[in-house]
């Protein structure tokens, strides 16, 4: 990573940020700096007497764009949902900016943004709408300069009164992105972000990912797309069947494993790629 | 470094005025609430003349109230967990109770509205009028009764993960308590029904609404009515909190 160390500042809300009028409790929270953003310790989740996650540990620092791959049901999903504070681990410890997620559950929320799968919002809401509700829930204050300007970061000029369920996926997707980071968070977890998006906005996403990281931003986020992983990931961890089985950079992940015999049986066209690296190491089978 | 948390009658402002919204943008919904009631009252002139005004205005606000918790509660709860509303709140620095209560009040609202809409549709068409005791002690009767259709949706939601089947078991459900209620009060399906519709949730939250109108007809069975309204309450509340989840999948 090429980050510069003043890039890796805090982005905190300020109380000097916050609307006149509304009311906060305050927290004192861990300057961690260089330290990892996010750090998932011995994490096993069950849905009944299945274990969706086992013995995952792993962790993302200031700056850095980590990347979750796997095959459908591999365990993906529910690890960010433990981290988002959906599901509860039977085991295991997750620190988020040196908040226990157990223990400080509405502070890890806090510094935390997310981008589920799914739309997320109410259609009858307009942007504006939307916007205004969510500055409210992370007190965040709106002010007319403040929504065009994001207005126009999203390419959304003048549709602040359109009602969300009147938007395209692309549109959708970009208001979505737009209200993970409304606060400044210092982690942000994207579930799939990519998944149903043309060229042009998927390559419109990948940069903001790549802004977010220059500014000190620690990114999360799973993914099915191995030109995803290997453009914009730092570093990727390939889940399969719970486990974290191998975690690298891309690029030291395909020469770790560019002489294995199931990743050369994988290769297609000679030249050894992410894709093969991960057919090799996860199987050819297709998963529910 | 600080940290900060909104307080939460900050997020709860932030939540009801989206909630709010939402339900005004639901025309179909709240017209359908608003309008029925109303309907029915306009054609049972003659009833009125016969049964009384309090009997009428208390059978129609009923049906409002059982349209807010099984037609748009129920509704609007599965349709925005489908879409994973509830779960994108949730991963934001908000107790989780505060979604729900925001949405509770919401519906809370739409009780005296349409209270209010019955009231002076009786007034208007119909020429009924109570006093003012029973006025206050009807709309605490509403939000009582409210309550117990607000918990019985909940357990449609609670118990049914798809949206369009609490679409169309709600309906159902609507259906046959209308109908039966209605029909089995005014005595056309026999002694034995019309008894279990009295103690039925829209037998007794009727009996309330109609005590309530008129202060001095209070008796002790109104009270039992009003006690197992509570109990109703309770229980399908208990058991709709308990089922319910908020990923649809």
């Amino acid at each position: 990573m090429s980050l510069q160390p003043e890039k890796r500042t805090l982005i905190l809300l300020r109380h000097s940020m916050m609307p006149q009028n509304a009311q906060y409790n305050s927290a004192t929270m861990i300057d961690y700096q260089d330290q990892p953003i996010l750090e998932v310790t011995g994490l096993n989740i069950f849905y009944g007497s299945f274990q969706a996650v086992r013995d995952v540990s792993f962790a993302v620092k200031p700056g850095e764009i980590f990347g979750l791959l796997g095959p459908n049901g591999a365990g993906k999903t529910s690890t960010l949902s433990a981290i988002e504070g959906l599901l509860k681990p039977q085991s295991g410890r997750i620190m988020v900016a040196g908040f226990d997620s157990a223990r400080n559950p509405l502070h890890v929320r806090a510094v935390l943004g997310v981008q589920l799968q799914a739309t997320s919002f109410q259609s009858e809401l307009t942007v504006l709408e939307i916007l205004q509700l969510y500055a409210g829930i992370y007190g965040v204050p709106m002010s007319k300069e403040r929504i065009s300007g994001i207005m126009k970061d999203i390419s959304l000029e003048g549709a602040e009164s359109r009602r969300f369920g009147q938007l395209s996926g692309g549109q959708q997707q970009r208001v979505s992105l737009v209200i993970a980071i409304i606060h400044e968070p210092r982690l942000v977890l994207l579930d799939e972000p990519t998944t149903g998006l043309d060229p042009q906005s998927r390559r419109k996403l990948w940069e903001r990912m790549e802004a977010m990281r220059e500014k000190g931003h620690g990114l999360l986020l799973t993914t099915h797309s191995m030109e995803e992983a290997e453009s914009v990931c730092d570093r990727i961890g390939i889940v399969d069947h719970g486990r974290i089985i191998a975690i690298d950079t891309p690029q030291a992940l395909i020469e770790k494993h560019r002489d294995d015999p199931e990743v050369i049986s994988a290769s297609r066209r000679g030249k050894i790629t992410l894709e093969d690296v991960f057919i090799g190491l996860t199987g050819r089978s297709i998963r529910s | 470094m600080q940290i900060t948390i909104p307080a939460t009658s900050t997020v709860m402002k932030s939540l009801l005025r989206a909630d709010l919204i939402t339900q005004w943008r639901n025309r179909r919904s709240l017209i359908l609430i608003l309008l029925v009631p109303v309907i029915v009252l306009i054609s049972w002139k003659g009833i009125v003349d016969k049964m009384g005004g309090p009997f009428a205005l208390s059978n129609c606000i009923t049906i409002g109230l059982v349209a807010i918790g099984l037609m748009g509660y129920s509704n609007s709860v599965a349709r925005d967990r489908e879409k994973a509303v509830f779960q994108r709140l949730r991963v934001a620095p908000l107790p989780s109770w505060t979604i729900m209560a925001s949405r509770l009040i919401v519906q809370l609202a739409m009780v005296l509205l349409v209270t209010i809409a019955v009231f002076v549709g009786g007034y208007y068409f119909d020429k009924i009028t109570i006093s003012p005791t029973g006025y206050v002690f009807s709309f605490l009767a509403a939000l009582i009764g409210g309550a117990l259709y607000l918990s019985l949706g909940q357990v449609i939601v609670g118990l049914i993960r798809n949206p369009e089947t609490v679409n169309s078991t709600s309906r159902l459900v609507y259906f046959v308590f209308i109908m039966v209620g209605m029909f089995g009060e005014l005595g056309v399906l026999g002694k034995e029904i019309g008894t279990a519709v009295h103690w039925s949730p829209y037998g007794t939250v009727k009996t309330i609404l109609s005590a309530s109108m008129e202060p001095a007809t209070w008796t002790s069975t109104t009270t039992w009515a009003l006690l197992m309204t509570i109990l109703y309450t309770i229980v399908l509340a208990g058991i709709g909190i308990r089922k319910f989840q908020w990923n649809a999948r």
